[in-house]
């Protein structure tokens, strides 16, 4: 409960006031009576965002308020939503422009330019899933630029792995690089599958071709180590690679190629 | 018979004494953000902005609105990220706010104070230059908004972990007509 004056400290009518969830995003609106009065009934306890807004006054939030108990929620904020009253004052910095908005004119409002109440407010939840995601995402990259590296050492300690005079400790170097970077490659993944999806994105731009590289490097990776078990396994025994398993050089780089070019697709603008 | 004469002057006066209201309606607009990163500069339009002017005796107070969702780079992964470091969701549309004379409609270049909300902040500018070319009814308005990352407490976000330019200039270009 609370009142919404101007100024001069007349109360403003009709003003909207909505109270935003901080930790779930759901959000309550009421609007101010001829005294400029409002009144939330049985807003439960937590964390609120309030947010004042009113035809020819500039928005004004309240970033964080607490309500405490479950009966009707008694929000004693005394709010002017009038003259240049703002989130972030800034009279100070104001009295030194020389044709700064000003209030002497009724200046027009959001909703004057045709934009409803769900258009201007915000969303906390779907800032807290883009939050996550980019969270997330970043998590992703730097996974992937960390995998670049072992992933170069196994394609240069495949040179001594294979051919005929190959010996047991380069095979094993390559082996254990290889399994580093497929573990490494494998966090990535985790982090860029898991990510939220936002609703109602198209994708569009050069992240395509990021996503269509991982259809041939996200099968190569499974394939590459089962392929080098295999060479691997041959080689020990003496024998030369053949059949299946001797598509283990060809799918590891092909596998090798469109991991660079994912990441370079978001990386340079082509 | 003079007095009549002169109460109809007066009546007929009124208005202009008392600075009869004028609207300004944005009929079109492109609004560019550039932004330089080591690796690549990218670009960000929107034709989604909304604006209204409003006259008074000689001054006219301005809104421009445009919903941070609707600038595209070209690439939906980017966008969002934009999104997100501009806390895009949490406050969903972009304001500025001018006053300025009446007059200025006849001139070919002028300077504007804003006052731009944005990110949940509140940056002002002062004395933006911009030119103005009136066409047939229509008033064409381009410049440069010397905004920053900065101005508005966003977080350079980075590439490869480098991060991009503070400067974030905004093109604007936009088309007024009368209402």
């Amino acid at each position: 409960m609370g009142r919404v004056i101007d100024a001069y400290g007349n109360g403003v009518t009709n003003a909207t006031v909505t109270a935003t969830d901080v930790d779930n995003g759901q959000m309550r609106s009421a609007t101010t009576g001829t005294d400029g009065s409002y009144k939330f009934d049985g807003l439960p306890a937590g964390n609120y965002r309030l947010k004042f807004e009113a035809a020819g006054f500039k928005m004004l939030e309240i970033p964080a308020t607490t309500v405490r108990g479950t009966e009707t929620a008694v929000l004693d904020e005394k709010l002017e939503a009038g003259e240049p009253v703002n989130a972030k004052p800034t009279s100070a910095q104001q009295d030194n422009l020389p044709n700064a908005p000003s209030s002497s004119i009724r200046a027009p409002s959001l909703s004057d330019l045709g934009l409803s109440p769900e258009q201007t407010q915000g969303n906390a939840r779907e800032q807290a899933l883009l939050d996550k995601r980019t969270h997330m995402l970043k998590i992703h990259q730097r996974m992937g630029l960390i995998t670049m590296g072992p992933l170069i050492a196994t394609v240069i300690a495949s040179m001594d792995a294979g051919g005929k005079s190959t010996s047991t400790a380069s095979r094993d170097l390559h082996t254990a690089l290889g399994g580093v970077t497929g573990d490494l490659y494998f966090i990535t993944a985790y982090y860029a599958i898991r990510a939220p999806r936002v609703p109602g994105t198209e994708t569009r731009g050069p992240i395509r071709f990021h996503k269509a590289m991982a259809w041939i490097h996200g099968p190569g990776m499974i394939m590459t180590p089962i392929l080098g078990i295999m060479a691997f396994d041959e080689k020990s025994k003496g024998e030369k690679v053949h059949g299946i398993a001797s598509a283990h050089g060809p799918v590891a780089i092909v596998t090798a190629g469109a991991f660079g070019a994912a990441l370079l697709s978001v990386s340079l603008k082509f | 018979m003079n007095k009549r004469i002169l109460i109809a002057f007066l009546f007929a006066a009124l208005p202009t004494f008392a600075g009869a209201d004028s609207q300004w309606v944005l009929k079109q607009s492109t609004l560019t953000y550039h932004v330089s990163h080591p690796l690549h500069q990218t670009e960000g339009v929107s034709h989604a902005a909304r604006g209204k002017g409003v006259c008074h005796t000689g001054q006219c107070e301005f809104l421009i609105a445009v919903p941070v969702k609707s600038f595209d780079s070209g690439d939906s992964n980017r966008d969002l990220h934009t999104l997100q470091v501009t806390r895009g969701a949490e406050f969903p549309i972009v304001t500025v706010r001018t006053r300025l004379p009446e007059s200025t409609a006849a001139s070919a270049t002028f300077n504007a104070d804003l006052e731009i909300q944005f990110a949940g902040q509140t940056a002002q500018y002062k004395q933006v230059p911009f030119k103005l070319e009136t066409q047939g009814g229509e008033t064409h308005i381009t410049g440069t908004i010397p905004s920053t990352l900065a101005d508005f407490k966003i977080d350079p976000p980075s590439l490869l972990t480098m991060p991009v330019k503070n400067e974030i200039p905004v093109r604007v270009d936009m088309t007024w007509q009368p209402q």
